[in-house]
């Protein structure tokens, strides 16, 4: 990957009834990015563009160097999605299964993929789980079975939309120390404004459109100032 | 729930042999069991044979018994019908085999990961490859079927518990019709996933 950059410029997605993102361009280099808004800002969609899921219907983007839409396939090595229901993510019937899901068709030895299957269930306290049926797991082991199955594939960037919605208090405190510990680039699409407040910048969708850029705790203060 | 005689994990010799042998055996001892004519010798050898590969296993006789009870309403149909069209000794022996091969299925599922059968179908169905069938996608339709067996299930379990919360009548329709809708809005999640994840 060449760039640790996020580039939009006059994007926006029509869904024929509804404009969900209109004209947003910016330019983000940060290193944890929230994303806010009220629900069906536009805030998903815009987190579905970087991955490739959505196609801007004008306007371009580019995301870490490559063209979402024409290099979606080699993106995906590099950009990992974490969705907010996990069980629509977990794709293999056991644990340790469906981590190494994520490295099919990498040209890896079964004894590499078992040793970074390990170890990343290891380093996020799922070691104990690697043959448990999926299913069984709560709804916290099940995100964090989500994130593992992303991290293992090691992506530049990792987007997470809403990842934290279905936890409790003391899951929601795990799935944000590890964001906060990870190396990666992150943008994270949150209901969370303490989660969001944590990150390095924030954005603010309203109505389709970018409103607002910056500071995470100013841009939090002033949305929830609206209101109070 | 515990669907489908999942994984067990374990380091017995059935645990170590390979997928593809194991696959191989069902399908001798389901030939041996079914084809030739019914024999108390045959069908006695191999029910001791099971029982012998369960305890070899580690799974022992409390997971036997919990096969056999998974498929009793389906052992009691066919003991029945069986017992209505033929004669006693062939409607026995016909349980017998249908039981001894659900139960050596079952074997196989506990002992071996879904990852090494998907392996290994994947090896027996490449000479599909030559007709443009692909047998990674056919792998990974099989994983995806058992995965979502809970999913649908969770589903069916959240909806029961509504219903009764609401204090309503047990509708069919307001089962069903719900039902599809969730299974429909998870299988449109479960694509965008695995697009996210490169399996597209």
């Amino acid at each position: 990957m060449s760039t640790r950059e996020i580039v939009l410029n006059g994007v926006s997605v029509d869904y024929g009834n509804r404009l969900a993102l209109e004209n947003v361009s910016t330019r983000l280099d940060a290193h944890r990015i929230a994303v806010i808004g009220a629900n069906g800002s536009g805030k998903s969609t815009f987190a579905r563009l970087l991955n490739g899921l959505e196609a801007p219907t004008s306007g371009s983007l580019s995301v870490h160097g490559l063209d979402p839409v024409r290099q979606g396939k080699q993106l995906r090595r590099h950009v990992g999605f974490v969705f907010t229901n996990p069980d629509a993510q977990i794709v293999m019937p056991t644990v340790a299964e469906d981590v190494a899901f994520s490295l099919r068709g990498r040209g890896l030895s079964k004894s590499e993929i078992a040793g970074r299957v390990a170890s990343v269930l290891a380093q996020n306290g799922l070691g104990d789980h690697a043959d448990a049926p999926a299913h069984t797991l709560s709804g916290g082991q099940k995100q964090l079975l989500a994130l593992c199955s992303v991290l293992v594939g090691e992506p530049d960037l990792l987007v997470a939309d809403e990842p934290t919605t279905l936890l409790d208090a003391a899951n929601t405190r795990r799935i944000a120390d590890l964001f906060s510990a990870l190396e990666q680039q992150i943008v994270l699409v949150t209901h969370n404004l303490r989660l969001a407040e944590r990150c390095d910048i924030a954005l603010r969708f309203d109505g389709g459109r970018l409103v607002e850029q910056g500071d995470p705790v100013d841009v939090v203060g002033r949305y929830e100032r609206e209101f109070a | 729930m515990q669907p489908l005689g999942l994984y067990r994990p374990g380091s017995s010799v059935l645990h170590r042999a390979g997928a593809g042998v194991k696959l191989i055996s069902l399908f001798v001892l389901a030939l041996a069991a079914s084809v030739p004519p019914p024999s108390i010798w045959l069908l006695g050898g191999l029910s001791v044979l099971v029982v012998t590969l369960y305890l070899l296993a580690g799974l022992g006789f409390r997971e036997l018994a919990r096969q056999i009870l998974m498929i009793r309403w389906l052992i009691l149909l066919v003991t029945v019908t069986g017992l209505l069209f033929l004669p006693l000794d062939v409607a026995l022996a016909n349980v017998t085999r249908m039981t001894l091969v659900i139960v050596l299925a079952g074997l196989v599922t506990l002992t071996t990961r879904t990852s090494a059968l998907l392996d290994a179908f994947e090896v027996a169905l490449s000479p599909l490859r030559f007709a443009g069938i692909n047998p990674q996608r056919i792998s990974l339709v099989l994983a995806l079927s058992i995965r979502t067996v809970p999913v649908i299930a969770g589903f069916a379990q959240q909806l029961r518990d509504a219903q009764r919360s609401r204090g309503g009548r047990v509708s069919i329709r307001a089962f069903v019709v719900p039902l599809l809708v969730l299974s429909l809005r998870h299988s449109d999640d479960l694509a965008d996933a695995l697009i996210a994840r490169g399996a597209d």
